[in-house]
């Protein structure tokens, strides 16, 4: 291969990209922040709730779960103008991919759910504690510390593949920013290598944080790598 | 009128009955034995007197006033004077041992979070766990999380407690120390139900025993009466073997 490799192109406009990631950044956490607590809402409806709740929150996971989640924001940013619901485009990607997020999440925390054991929720019961409070105090502590691993895994699906996504709709992030830059100089080589090892450093630090928060939290004792 | 009254429940698991209407009374401050072999509902009487499984006849009265267990606030205002210990302790694993003991007078009873913390500590030592309020539930053998799991019981200020089996799930070297916390409750004149297969035990610290079988109350009296002449055929048939030797 003849190719001659120029990256102090992508240094020059090294800040554009690292806005981008920084931007990936955001739109992972907030994404997969509110994501959980539509999935813990989702999940405990799933596991106490009444019938036609359970069959509401049934249905979202299975269409959310079932379609593409480009099909998803496409659908907020191209087809809900239609109605006269017009949202900027980063707009669109965070409400569908937390939408998309609260889905799955459901999903996995509804499993933390099951694998509580049932006798420390009949000893909140019997202590007087309502079923928030045992969600809160009995469930949710266990849920994070048994599908912590589960938990990271989805966090990084989200960050790497769920946020690149808004490329497609003009949202800057890291893989909007890497396709912007090499439209002007046709560097895709070189752009695209530096925008995959950012994304390595930036899942490599979301790791270190997730670790460290769930250490101090939760007393999980989770290793990076 | 006696502290705690059951009159006549009955319960089922299904369609499984498992108590038919059982009867007796517990005075404040007396120590009452359920006593009878595995399956004869013991257990399930102190699940019915917490609301854990359903009473489907009779009823049971605190100081005079029946408890409605399909009224939400009855049931709580039953589990305000009532707490349970379990057989298998059931600590929450998240939590420290100061956690467990103050989680509910803290977020159920909205109390001060210090003078909760000084009050867990006094009862902790009271169980000879105060060194372990920061450790976790793991981290302790069976017998130091029964006693945290009677610290945790205490914390609610119970007029009567439950203790279900409190020594079954316990190596025999560990169950002394559990009976010690729960001898020096007696002394102090806590109103205690207690179901246990400890036959020594139960004769030094009840003033009455219930001896039950197949759901049904065969005989309650003193322990000396009970064990050493007791009227029925079937209780003589049960002490005499599960005492001789």
């Amino acid at each position: 291969m003849n190719y001659n490799f120029q990256f102090n192109v992508v240094w020059r406009n090294f800040d554009v990209l690292l806005e981008g990631a920084w931007l990936t950044l955001q739109l992972g956490v907030f994404a997969f922040t509110a994501g959980c607590l539509i999935g813990l809402v989702g999940a405990a409806i799933r596991s106490y709730g009444p019938a036609p709740l359970r069959w509401l929150v049934n249905i979202y996971v299975i269409f959310i779960t079932n379609t593409p989640a480009l099909i998803q924001i496409y659908f907020l940013y191209f087809a809900l103008p239609e109605f006269g619901i017009r949202w900027s485009n980063e707009a669109c990607v965070l409400i569908g991919l937390t939408l998309n997020a609260g889905a799955y999440l459901t999903m996995i925390l509804r499993a933390g759910f099951l694998s509580v054991r049932q006798a420390e929720m009949e000893a909140g019961e019997t202590m007087g504690m309502s079923l928030p409070q045992r969600i809160r105090y009995i469930v949710v502590p266990h849920i994070a510390k048994s599908i912590y691993p589960a938990l990271a895994n989805f966090f990084i699906v989200i960050l790497v593949m769920g946020t690149s996504v808004g490329a497609l709709i003009g949202v800057d992030e890291l893989t909007g920013q890497a396709i912007n830059l090499s439209t002007v100089n046709y560097r895709w080589l070189e752009y695209f290598t530096v925008a995959a090892l950012m994304y390595v450093v930036l899942t490599f630090i979301a790791s270190i944080g997730l670790a460290l928060l769930g250490r101090w939290a939760f007393r999980v004792k989770a290793r990076i790598f | 009128m006696p502290h705690l009254a059951v009159n006549g429940i009955h319960a089922k698991y299904g369609s499984l009955d498992v108590l038919h209407g059982i009867s007796f009374d517990v005075d404040r401050g007396e120590v009452v034995s359920l006593v009878g072999p595995s399956g004869s509902g013991k257990s399930t009487v102190l699940r019915t007197l917490v609301g854990l499984t359903p009473v489907t006849g009779g009823g049971i009265e605190v100081d005079g006033t029946s408890i409605d267990y399909r009224s939400s606030r009855s049931v709580r205002a039953a589990r305000d004077r009532m707490a349970i210990v379990f057989q298998q302790y059931n600590l929450f694993q998240n939590m420290s041992v100061l956690g467990n003991v103050t989680l509910a007078p803290r977020r159920v009873k909205g109390r001060k979070r210090q003078e909760v913390e000084a009050e867990a500590m006094d009862l902790l030592d009271l169980v000879g766990m105060a060194h372990k309020a920061h450790a976790y539930p793991d981290e302790l053998s069976g017998g130091q999380q029964q006693r945290v799991a009677i610290a945790r019981a205490l914390a609610l200020r119970p007029e009567i407690l439950l203790l279900d089996e409190v020594t079954s799930a316990l190596d025999p070297e560990l169950v002394n120390e559990v009976l010690d916390a729960v001898r020096r409750l007696a002394a102090e004149g806590m109103t205690m139900l207690l179901v246990s297969h400890e036959m020594a035990f139960v004769r030094e610290v009840s003033s009455k025993v219930v001896f039950m079988d197949q759901g049904k109350v065969i005989e309650a009296a003193p322990p000396a009466k009970i064990f050493d002449a007791p009227d029925s055929e079937r209780a003589r048939d049960f002490f005499g073997k599960v005492l001789r030797g």
